[in-house]
């Protein structure tokens, strides 16, 4: 009996360790790399000839770089979805996914906060945000609030590791990078009572902290339109409503990363098909609150239609917008929808199609949440040039905004190349409690 | 079928007839009718200039006409006694100040004529000008103030009194003259001389209780339009009010945040960064016992 468990932990280590990457691993990344060097190409341009390399002008003073910015902030409330909600809830099936989430957070809101000083024409005066900032701006709350939920997905990502870089100590070529990286991170846990212990403690803090932070990052980032007085923004419904969406884009991402980690990695024992049900049904619940909240959002303003919300509803709904509007509510919700309620819709391959829709759903609405209500002012500017009152980003915009895209992709495949994608210990743990059950 | 065909060559040559002639009737707009006129200024009895108008009414409507050039002269259109050549602004009008180099001609006779052409085309030949000045004095007598203008006019080589001149006294306000006592004008007596009690109390001033007193004349047809100004401490002080700058409020600066907002800010931030420093200690404690343990 002690002996099939000594070959069950050795199993579960052996098929949750980091993995080299293989042909296409590295083409993956030879790919991320490329994108992200034509992005920093295209930054440079920016740095040298400031922000008349974009096409934003006096109308559309935010475009795709805020648009982007929103994405990143919203699918990095995952993390306290998968890890704070579900540990929590003690939701023990959730497992497998919370490194993922904790991952896909970490990487977007680095990224958000990357994107946010690209987006300033002059970023050697960051600073004087913090100088000279007013507590009274929106804008310093969400510096502030982006700040600390960083710090808290970094350490909701590092506590949990402790026990598996002992193991991946244990597993690695002393004398490697690797190994002195996992050293120098880990070496400390030797894995007593006492330890497992305040790092438990640790996590259900963290896992309290994070669920109030994570919400305030949304909501801030929401309020960063909703007390700006325009048509479309104005609305006492926009932190309930950014929230929704970010817990759905953040779920999609999840279920398409789960997909792409087993069929790569084969972890098809541990990421099984119940997983994705599970998390597919999550997803129908959390589409049908966003697209509630989108109904609160676009029907109560067209029902009144009042002067100032006309033009802009008229081009999200038939207008110049309009193709882009229905693609984001069919493709980012309403399909999804479809494909998940119906439990043949919850295998892995179609959960994986609904993720991928929810994501680039997601990544268009932010787009409409930004750039059609710039365009149509309470207050038209008079005399302005044509191309004030259209906006398509440049070149160097969506150069900068992929590469920001393959940059948060690119420290996730960092990450499982050096870290187990799923938790080894924890799997471990949670089998053998799970045996024992069994032969009770 | 021949006269099939001579009926379609008519009906397309009257087509092209009236066609033609609404080409030929559009090709006859009417040009409109020009308004150009001339107005003399003497400021503070030192500046003196021309402001000429060009204006166009067509359709039933006056629009100023921008960028037209006229060349204004004084006394004849000889080239020698051009004032200056001009181009009309997007509100139809043009400045000439009276040059240095026609001092003499200026000083020497009491009136003056200005020419304005286009082109060749004089359009204006008449516009005559006497020069007058404006004198205006202040005195208080039994804490009763008095405004004393006098008007006088240029003959035979020295200043004399310019009577019946109507004319605004009053304090320079933005967009006009608040007039000093109760009538709206006032005109010169036949000393050249109008004196006003200012009975307006309570005019606010600037920081040290100043304001600006005014005479003005405006489109006289002997002397054109004079104004003159004298400063004079009669208002009442102002006292900045900037207790509105000084509350603390959400649109204040930085050092005048709202309370609530500190305490709420602050609060939160400390919670939950004192919480987050809590939990780098516990990752210490399990370093440390790690250490140990090893």
């Amino acid at each position: 009996m002690e002996n099939s468990n000594v070959k069950a932990v050795e199993q579960i280590t052996k098929d949750l360790l980091p993995q080299k990457f293989g042909k296409r691993g590295k083409i993956w990344t030879a790919v991320l790399v490329v994108i992200c060097l034509v992005g920093a190409y295209a930054y440079f341009r920016q740095l040298k000839y400031g922000l008349e390399v974009t096409n934003m002008r006096d109308y559309v003073s935010w475009g795709i770089y805020i648009s982007n910015f929103v994405f990143f902030v919203a699918i990095s409330l995952v993390g306290s979805l998968i890890t704070a909600v579900f540990r929590l809830s003690d939701v023990k099936w959730s497992t497998p996914l919370t490194r993922i989430a904790e991952i896909i957070a970490v990487s977007a809101i680095v990224f958000a906060s990357i994107i946010i000083i690209v987006d300033m024409g002059r970023p050697e005066r960051f600073y004087n945000l913090f100088l000279h900032g007013r507590i009274q701006s929106p804008i310093i709350w969400d510096v502030i609030v982006i700040t600390t939920y960083f710090f808290i997905s970094i350490l909701l990502l590092y506590i949990p590791l402790l026990p598996d870089l002992k193991i991946l100590i244990k597993n690695e070529k002393p004398g490697t990078w690797l190994s002195k990286l996992y050293r120098f991170q880990g070496s400390f846990w030797a894995g007593t009572k006492e330890q497992f212990r305040i790092g438990d403690k640790a996590i259900n803090i963290l896992c309290i902290l994070i669920i109030p932070v994570a919400f305030s990052i949304h909501t801030v980032t929401s309020w960063l339109f909703a007390t700006t007085y325009r048509p479309g923004w104005d609305s006492t419904n926009f932190g309930a409503y950014f929230i929704s969406g970010a817990f759905l884009v953040g779920a999609g991402g999840v279920v398409t990363a789960m997909y792409i980690f087993r069929k790569y990695y084969h972890l098809e024992k541990y990421i099984t098909e119940k997983h994705f049900d599970r998390m597919g049904k999550i997803v129908v619940l959390l589409a049908l609150l966003y697209l509630y909240f989108n109904v609160n959002e676009y029907l109560v303003p067209a029902f009144k239609m009042k002067k100032s919300e006309e033009m802009h509803l008229e081009e999200l709904f038939t207008g110049s917008f309009s193709g882009m509007f229905w693609f984001a509510i069919l493709v980012g919700m309403i399909i999804p929808i479809l494909i998940l309620l119906f439990r043949k819709g919850r295998k892995p391959f179609p959960v994986f199609i609904a993720g991928v829709m929810i994501v680039i759903g997601a990544w268009f609405k932010r787009y409409l949440i930004v750039t059609p209500t710039l365009l149509h002012p309470f207050l038209p500017m008079q005399d302005v040039p044509v191309n004030f009152r259209h906006y398509f980003p440049s070149w160097e915009e969506w150069a900068i905004a992929m590469g920001s895209l393959a940059g948060a992709l690119l420290i996730i495949t960092f990450f499982v190349r050096i870290y187990p994608i799923v938790p080894i210990e924890e799997t471990i743990i949670e089998q053998t409690e799970s045996h024992e059950k069994a032969d009770q | 079928m021949r006269k099939q065909i001579n009926s379609y060559v008519v009906f397309a040559f009257c087509v092209c007839s009236f066609l033609s002639m609404n080409v030929s009737a559009q090709k006859k707009e009417d040009p409109g009718k020009e308004y150009i006129s001339l107005r003399y200024y003497n400021v503070n009895n030192n500046i003196q200039y021309l402001l000429l108008s060009s204006q166009v009414r067509k359709n039933s409507q006056v629009r100023p006409q921008p960028g037209k050039v006229y060349e204004i002269y004084m006394e004849n259109s000889e080239p020698s006694n051009l004032i200056g050549k001009v181009k009309t602004d997007a509100r139809g009008d043009a400045n000439a100040v009276i040059p240095p180099a026609l001092k003499s001609l200026w000083d020497s006779t009491a009136q003056h004529i200005f020419i304005v052409k286009q082109g060749e085309e004089e359009i204006i030949s008449d516009y005559t000008v006497t020069k007058a000045q404006i004198v205006l004095d202040t005195a208080t007598v039994d804490s009763v103030r008095n405004i004393k203008v006098r008007v006088n006019k240029w003959n035979n080589g020295s200043w004399s009194p310019a009577p019946d001149v109507e004319m605004k006294v009053g304090v320079r306000r933005v967009g006009g003259i608040i007039s000093a006592g109760d009538e709206d004008t006032y005109t010169t007596d036949s000393t050249g001389t109008i004196t006003v009690e200012m009975t307006k109390k309570g005019i606010p001033g600037d920081l040290k209780g100043n304001y600006i007193l005014a005479a003005r004349v405006d489109d006289n047809d002997s002397y054109g339009n004079l104004l003159v100004e004298k400063t004079v401490p009669w208002g009442t002080v102002l006292k900045p009010d900037n207790s509105f700058f000084e509350t603390r409020a959400l649109w204040s600066t930085r050092t005048r945040a709202p309370l609530w907002l500190l305490f709420m800010a602050y609060g939160i931030v400390i919670s939950v960064w004192t919480t987050l420093i809590y939990l780098v200690i516990l990752l210490i404690r399990i370093k440390k016992l790690g250490t140990a343990e090893q």
